[in-house]
């Protein structure tokens, strides 16, 4: 089991949308516990479907996935959850309830480990409240916590995402073109963030990227996808401008360097 | 550092939850509210609704006439109100009208209109000219006015003043101001509250022949009155149907001009 | 250039048939129903002369036997929005076509129908079921409040942002949670000013009531008027518009600011 902890398969597993079009087709991939990947693609390659087939948000229509060596695909209801509650999940647009303080959006992260009656009238355990906490310590923001979410900037507000994923103590994170709404200073930002909590937690971590000079900057390993399809596996270290284009499908242009943005 | 938990505005949750309960106890106690009275009276409730059905539909063709008149009422009254309360409303909008004093007095006889029921207007007429459809209109007409009015002058005061400055500037009058700048942009919503107007008026025509002024609810006050619970029905499913109509043409033609 | 004024030209003459149909149904009404120029030349005078029976008003009667039936109307209206809040919240969130495809159907027909009853003729049917009385008036009241609260909460609901409700159900928490703790969150301001809003309406609404018997102030003028005791229905009229209007004022301005915080 432990070494099962934070491990992702997909054995065959492939998506179709009603109406035909694929989102994922014929992918066999693992990725072991402690990881940090990089998912690269064009718009529409299937990026954000293959993130969130991990967490059962998007069905598969065949093959399989399986996290911590259990199967996704079969799961419903209490069983889901019961899986969701160890995949935390960083979205583009943060998803925070924008009305609430930032403490109460990190608990949210906490749901699905306090029982209902107890979260029903916001009875949190202390337990509970100091993970929240100590999540919003992690990403350097404690002293925010019981500020409206509304009054933050944008990259203080993928923090308290970031936080309400970390409050989860889960085994994965799925981070969703968690930059894309930011500037590129609060991208560097975030992205080190990301890294680090990796590091120092060893959660597995998935990150959807567009730029493809963050893609090689904060990577370990990259995986591209065209079309649904896994086209590149490799390193970092050793992807060439060559793998870019064919990943892409065409001549990469200053569009997706996160640098020539900047200019 | 974690900062302290903001401590809460203790005395106004306090003083806000007490006047609510206290609200809630004197309502509560004052009306005689009484869940075990409700159900015990529920086999009662029973029994009129068995009385009820079937709807009599023999006294269907009996409706007819009182239901035209309910609706000429409606008609009356939201075209009257409606022409009235363009003035009342382009006087009571900040931006438009002539002068504060003018303002001022408009928006508070708006204000006074509002707070008046249909029924009430209903009865004051059915005094003043008698009974009959006659003091059912004039009261629906005083009641679109307030309808109206109230929404429509909170449209004007929100329209760009680009325009309207513009005819000011090359020399028209107020109202040509009014009738080239201001109103076009506000028109659409005129037209939409006119149409809820309307249906406000032929939801409250059913029910003033209950204090004498005409249409289809005087009959339904005889049959009350002789508990012809049968007849009863009948007149509350011909309101039911013909509310459940209008308001779907309504949205119809709201839906077209959007 | 000449297509948008034919396009014009066009809409012109849609608005000039409106016109046309409702000057000509219009005049038809005023016919049908005997309102003849003659009838509309004698109304100022009538009018006024009405007028001049109620003044002055009878305020000691006011005082005594006006302010506890106005008293009564608010306490109508009170628990008749406490019934139509406290039933509409979960309607309304069923009822939202966004978070519950299934049932909306079947919350909107229900609110649909409740909405067509008037209130009057609700009470007409629990006066039978629980007497004369307040009582009847509020549950008439409460049922109608439901039908509309219902309507206007779902549309509140269906106009939120859906973002935190997956995030929710990511991080493992089910639909109630999200719904405790995504939508009611972003919902609760807005639908508590229509709570507000509606109580307002609500005491229009149980001031008639007393016509059929269900309480309240309405009654009172349907008496003073038909015994033609104007001074006392003169009294009726200036305590009605008096406290409705500082009401309105205080609960106008407590939902600008629920809105705005």
């Amino acid at each position: 089991m432990s070494d099962q902890r934070g491990r992702i398969r997909f054995i065959d597993a492939g998506v179709t949308y009603p109406g035909g079009t694929v989102g994922m087709k014929d992918m066999n991939l693992e990725i072991e516990p402690g990881e940090f990947v990089v998912i690269v693609g064009s718009s529409g390659a299937g990026k954000s479907t293959l993130l969130r087939a991990v967490n059962g948000l998007n069905r598969l229509t065949s093959g399989s996935v399986e996290v911590d060596g259990e199967t996704v695909s079969q799961r419903e209801g209490r069983e889901l959850r019961a899986l969701r509650k160890r995949v935390g999940m960083i979205f583009q647009d943060f998803r925070l309830v924008k009305r609430l303080s930032v403490i109460n959006n990190v608990l949210i992260g906490r749901l699905a480990h306090v029982p209902g009656w107890r979260t029903m009238f916001n009875l949190w355990p202390q337990h509970d409240r100091d993970i929240a906490i100590r999540a919003l310590e992690r990403v350097g923001i404690p002293e925010k916590a019981w500020v409206r979410a509304s009054t933050l900037s944008g990259g203080q507000q993928q923090r308290v995402g970031i936080a309400r994923a970390l409050a989860q103590e889960p085994a994965i994170i799925l981070a969703d073109e968690p930059v894309a709404s930011l500037d590129p200073v609060t991208t560097h930002q975030i992205m080190r963030d990301l890294v680090r909590i990796n590091r120092e937690l060893g959660i597995t971590t998935l990150v959807n990227l567009h730029f493809l000079d963050l893609a090689r900057e904060y990577g370990k390993r990259i995986i591209g996808l065209k079309h649904g399809e896994l086209v590149y596996d490799g390193s970092a270290k050793t992807v060439t401008d060559e793998d870019f284009r064919d990943i892409y499908g065409r001549e990469f242009t200053e569009d997706d360097l996160l640098e020539e943005q900047q200019e | 550092m974690i900062p302290q938990r903001p401590s809460r505005n203790w005395p106004l949750i306090i003083v806000t939850a007490s006047f609510l309960l206290a609200m809630t106890w004197w309502s509560g106690n004052g009306i005689g509210f009484s869940v075990v009275e409700f159900l015990c009276n529920i086999s009662g409730g029973g029994r009129l609704l068995a009385e009820s059905w079937p709807p009599d539909f023999s006294y269907l063709p009996r409706l007819a006439d009182p239901f035209m008149e309910t609706l000429n009422i409606a008609i009356i009254g939201t075209v009257i109100g409606g022409i009235l309360s363009v003035p009342v409303a382009v006087l009571a909008a900040r931006n438009l009208t002539l002068g504060r004093v003018i303002w001022f007095t408009d928006r508070n006889f708006m204000n006074v209109l509002r707070t008046l029921p249909d029924l009430f207007w209903a009865m004051l007429f059915a005094t003043a000219v008698g009974f009959g459809p006659v003091a059912g209109a004039l009261a629906l007409s005083v009641f679109t006015i307030a309808v109206i009015s109230k929404l429509w002058s909170e449209s004007l005061e929100s329209i760009d003043m680009g325009l309207p400055e513009a005819v000011r500037a090359v020399g028209g009058t107020w109202l040509e101001m009014l009738k080239f700048g201001a109103i076009p942009q506000a028109m659409q919503h005129y037209v939409s509250y006119a149409l809820y107007a309307f249906e406000l008026n032929v939801r409250a025509s059913m029910v003033l022949g209950l204090v004498g002024a005409g249409g289809i609810g005087m009959i339904l006050e005889t049959q009350r009155a002789n508990f012809e619970y049968e007849r009863v029905a009948m007149i509350v499913l011909v309101v039911l149907v013909a509310v459940l109509i209008i308001e779907e043409i309504s949205e119809a033609i709201r839906k077209q001009l959007a | 250039m000449s297509g948008s004024a034919i396009q014009n030209q066009n809409r012109i003459g849609g608005a000039t048939w409106a016109t046309f149909i409702i000057a000509a149904l219009f005049l038809w009404s005023m016919w049908a129903i005997g309102f003849s120029p003659e009838r509309l030349g004698k109304l100022p005078a009538q009018m006024a002369e009405v007028l001049g029976f109620f003044y002055p008003a009878d305020m000691a009667y006011g005082w005594d036997k006006v302010l506890p039936s106005i008293a009564e109307s608010i306490q109508i209206a009170w628990i008749g929005t406490i019934i139509g809040a406290v039933f509409s919240l979960p309607l309304a969130l069923l009822g939202a076509r966004s978070l519950f495809p299934k049932f909306a159907r079947v919350v909107k027909l229900i609110s649909a129908t409740t909405r067509a009853f008037p209130e009057i003729l609700l009470a007409i049917y629990f006066v039978p079921i629980v007497g004369l009385g307040a009582f009847a008036g509020a549950l008439a009241i409460g049922i109608s409040s439901i039908g509309m609260l219902t309507k206007l909460g779902s549309e509140v609901v269906d106009s939120i942002d859906f973002g935190p409700v997956e995030a929710v159900e990511a991080a493992g928490g089910s639909r109630v949670m999200a719904l405790r703790f995504a939508v009611l969150p972003q919902v609760l301001p807005e639908i508590i000013a229509h709570w507000l809003f509606r109580f307002e309406l609500n005491i229009r609404a149980s001031a008639v009531l007393g016509v059929v018997g269900a309480g309240g102030v309405g009654g009172v003028l349907l008496n003073t008027l038909r015994y033609r005791h104007f001074d006392k229905a003169a009294a009726v009229l200036v305590l009605t518009i008096g406290i409705v209007l500082v009401i309105d004022m205080v609960s106008g301005e407590i939902r600008r600011r629920i809105i705005r915080g």
